[in-house]
């Protein structure tokens, strides 16, 4: 329905474009979108202390602790901060810890807090407020989407939350002591996610009741919305807009000019791109499809790398391989050949269209190794010689007996489903392979499903062919190899489940555990890329391309900057 | 006519327990849960959340809970974000209501303005013109209005935000929502219009004597209102709760979305609310569609 509307408006809004277009004799190009005519880039504001954004709809919380969006993800980096924060240049920085030592095992940090931190009502804030908004986020009465997160701590379980002596304050508050269960190469990285962002326990613990464990302190603005960060929560109109405001008891208030963020909430980027074009707004965080060839071409459009990749799996236990007369290993030169079969560069250049790169491995490009370096170093296959790889696909389809060369054909019927959210982008990706492969005469199909439901079947694992897709949370490969266990909740591939194939999966299992304890950086990195091979051998897992993440931003403003994850940080913005 | 009010509301209540059990069953029946997440959520976790909101107990147990709890006046809360259902519904439904209840008024005006106008100048020039615009009115969705509206005002002309924190706009979302009901009471106004007027007792005033602005408005229009009456009960209901089309293309925050995201996002019990309070709007609105059919025409027997 949703879609169905976005899609009509979008017809309405192209309509339109067609008209205004009419007027001007001489624009005959075929992006007929309402941003047909581009308005000259603005290079100055007024006001010069006002920004309007927009990322999304309205996030279902943002509370830090029970955050799992990359948009509320974004509100809680520029309304509350924790003990480290990211810089313009990517890095990480002290924030509420004005230093850190790591012990020589890598399982102790000690931070050293900054002194006169506050809180957004002026109360001073200190390590013991870590413990408590720590122990909270992680606690079974808050159940947060994220609580996987604090099993980085030695006595953490779902059922008790963490341990006295995970996370401890000094007396005098001053200094924080983390313990480790293992050696975590990106535990700084946490200490500026929003899941590890302190909270003020006084509102907290005020907003409670018996009916509601979790407090419902940032369900509004108002008292209870208390932080310690750049912008404090002013003004909330639910699912219409937010207005932040400077918080001045924020210790690095002196860099913040901007003194009023308006977030715009709205779920349909085409009203949003509306906005911004109107010059209502001055950021927005997502361009409607119809309208990115227009808007690259502004010098407004701006594209940041991101951590992800899209991909799709096979499901290693479909009874497709049955059906073809596989057998295990010739189901995966199968799937093999699948891979090779894709034109990943037509994906990117016409349904991508901004700049996406290829992907030839399951850990994004630009991930790091946690030892200093960058993950990828090799190529699970080819991304430039695509017809190659159509050879090297026919042979091995001839391999298995489904392919006869000589007369470039296959031998038998090949058909399967390819399942898939119904969203556009998606589908879209979903017809392009089903065009590369029905060029050697493969039949795929491809289902839609509404996004719930998908995840039930994807989950369930009643499919043969499935979109995938994974922004990381943080830059550690394990992050998306742990997704792989058999246990895992994200196991739509289902390794492991099916005792009667000879596929040994406890294998993954214990290498993902000798990662998660391995104290040794290097040897660390060795395990990983065993991990990513040894999931690749399956092939499975078929990535398609690195995600990134193009946003528009008025060439009056300086100073936005976001990172890999995709959070945008505006509290060092500027306006000419 | 106490009787009969009283018998309507009884029904009424049935009417709306039987959706609400209906509702409840076939969410649940759905694939799909509250809980599902991109990256999938320990089992440990989604426990915890099933039994803070009851979803681990049977479903008649939890129909009968959820029930009890309404009795209490307690709606619950959404299960995506936390927040009291009765807060959500505070701050929505007034803000669809409004715009609601402007572009009602100015429907209805408009329509039996222009559905008298276009009957009693029947194939003359006014008449020619407003039913060439009601037609194209007709034929154009609300989402087509409100996104020319949006293009027009906001973007070509700039009379109008297409963003301003705190501001809702009003005057292009009630525009948006009133063409299209304005339309059909033009046409229902017109049709009844020239039937009312061709009956024998106009005639019969006419003859006698009477003025005929009274013939007009007294002997005619009042008996031309009763097809209105029975589209305009139900039309308010539907438009005072929201158009998610509407509220979507001008950022309202109003009810309307409210109705599809619940069911996106399986919040059983936004789901649950915003059915049951549809549902009870919808059957008050018949309730007094019925009865001012009587206070308009005494000659119909409401038992």
């Amino acid at each position: 329905m949703k879609k169905k509307l976005v899609s009509l408006v979008l017809v309405a809004s192209m309509a339109l474009g067609l008209v205004a277009c009419g007027k001007s004799a001489t624009d005959t190009s075929s992006n007929a979108g309402t941003g047909s005519e581009a308005p000259a880039v603005e290079t100055t504001k007024e006001d010069k202390t006002t920004l309007n954004i927009w990322m999304s709809s309205e996030p279902a919380h943002i509370d830090p602790a029970l955050n799992s969006s990359v948009d509320g993800g974004c509100l809680a980096v520029n309304s509350f901060e924790g003990l480290m924060r990211y810089a313009a240049d990517g890095s990480l920085e002290p924030a509420c810890a004005e230093s850190y030592e790591v012990s020589e095992d890598g399982l102790t940090y000690t931070f050293t807090m900054r002194d006169g931190l506050k809180w957004s009502n002026g109360e001073s804030l200190d390590a013991s407020d870590f413990v408590y908004s720590w122990k909270r986020a992680a606690s079974p009465e808050v159940a947060a989407d994220y609580s996987y997160l604090a099993e980085i701590f030695p006595s953490f379980t779902y059922e008790t939350g963490l341990g006295d002596e995970d996370v401890v304050a000094s007396e005098d508050g001053k200094t924080l002591t983390v313990h480790l269960k293992s050696v975590c190469p990106y535990f700084l990285d946490l200490c500026a996610f929003p899941f590890f962002f302190p909270v003020n326990e006084e509102a907290v613990e005020a907003s409670k009741s018996a009916d509601d464990p979790v407090g419902s302190w940032a369900n509004d603005a108002g008292e209870n919305f208390v932080c310690n960060g750049a912008y404090v929560l002013s003004s909330w109109n639910h699912d219409s807009d937010m207005t932040y405001t400077k918080n001045d008891n924020y210790w690095d208030a002196d860099s913040v000019s901007v003194t009023t963020l308006n977030v715009m909430l709205t779920a349909e980027n085409t009203v949003a791109y509306t906005a911004y074009q109107t010059g209502d707004l001055d950021f927005i965080d997502d361009i409607p499809v119809a309208e990115i060839p227009t808007a690259m071409q502004s010098s407004e459009f701006n594209i940041l790398d991101n951590l992800g990749t899209y991909y799709f799996s096979f499901n290693y236990n479909s009874d497709l391989y049955d059906s073809l007369g596989l057998n295990e290993e010739d189901a995966k030169v199968f799937r093999h050949a699948i891979a090779l079969l894709i034109d990943r560069q037509y994906i990117c250049d016409t349904i991508g269209q901004t700049g996406q790169v290829p992907a030839s491995t399951f850990i994004p490009a630009g991930c790091v190794d946690g030892n200093g370096g960058e993950f990828k170093n090799t190529d699970y296959y080819s991304i430039d010689d695509y017809e190659a790889n159509v050879t090297e696909a026919k042979s091995l389809l001839e391999s298995i007996g489904l392919f006869d060369t000589a007369t470039d054909a296959l031998t038998q019927d090949v058909s399967f489903t390819y399942l898939t959210n119904n969203v556009e982008g998606n589908v879209k990706i979903g017809e392009a392979i089903q065009a590369d492969l029905a060029a050697v005469g493969i039949n795929m199909s491809i289902d839609q499903e509404e996004w719930n439901v998908f995840q039930e079947t994807r989950k369930a694992g009643n499919y043969d062919v499935a979109r995938e897709g994974w922004i990381m949370d943080y830059n550690d490969p394990v992050n998306m190899l742990e997704m792989y266990t058999t246990e895992s909740g994200n196991n739509n591939p289902q390794f492991g489940k099916d005792s009667s194939k000879s596929l040994d999966w406890a294998k993954y299992d214990e290498m993902i555990d000798n990662i998660r304890t391995e104290a040794d950086l290097a040897k660390r990195a060795e395990l990983m890329h065993e991990a990513e091979d040894y999931l690749m051998d399956t092939w499975c897992i078929i990535p398609l391309y690195y995600y990134n993440d193009p946003y528009m931003i008025k060439g009056y403003v300086d100073g936005v900057y976001g990172t890999v994850e995709g959070m945008k940080y505006f509290y060092h913005a500027t306006i000419k | 006519m106490t009787k009969y009010v009283v018998k309507r509301v009884l029904l009424a209540f049935a009417t709306v327990i039987i959706i609400s059990l209906i509702t409840f069953f076939a969410m649940n029946a759905i694939p799909g849960g509250p809980f599902n997440k991109e990256k999938a959520v320990s089992p440990a976790v989604i426990a915890q959340l099933e039994a803070r909101y009851n979803l681990d107990k049977p479903l008649w147990e939890q129909y009968i809970i959820y029930v009890k709890n309404i009795a209490h006046g307690d709606f619950g809360v959404s299960l995506k974000n936390g927040r009291e259902i009765k807060d959500i519904f505070a701050e929505s439904f007034p803000i669809s209501a409004k715009i609601g209840l402007l572009a009602s008024v100015i429907a209805i005006a408009a329509g039996l303005v222009l559905g008298s106008i276009a009957a009693l100048m029947r194939n003359k020039w006014p008449d020619r013109v407003i039913i060439f615009f009601i037609t194209i009115i007709t034929s154009m969705p609300s989402f087509v209005v409100a996104t020319l509206l949006l293009y027009f005002f906001c973007m070509k002309l700039g009379w109008f935000s297409a963003f301003s924190a705190g501001e809702n706009m009003t005057v292009l979302p009630v525009i948006a929502l009133s063409l299209s009901p304005m339309a059909y009471i033009t046409r229902l106004t017109k049709t009844s219009m020239l039937d009312a007027l061709g009956q024998d007792y106009i005639r019969t005033a006419k003859a006698k004597g009477v003025s005929s602005r009274k013939v007009i408005f007294v002997h005619g229009l009042r008996n031309a209102l009763i097809p209105v009456i029975t589209y305009v009960g139900p039309m308010i209901a539907s438009i005072l709760t929201g158009s998610m089309v509407v509220e979507a293309i001008f950022n309202l925050g109003g009810l309307g979305s409210k109705f599809v995201m619940a069911i996106t996002n399986r919040d059983y019990t936004l789901i649950m609310a915003t059915t049951i309070f549809l549902a009870t709007i919808m059957v008050i609105a018949n309730l007094i569609t019925d009865i001012v059919y009587k206070v308009v025409d005494p000659r119909i027997k409401l038992d």
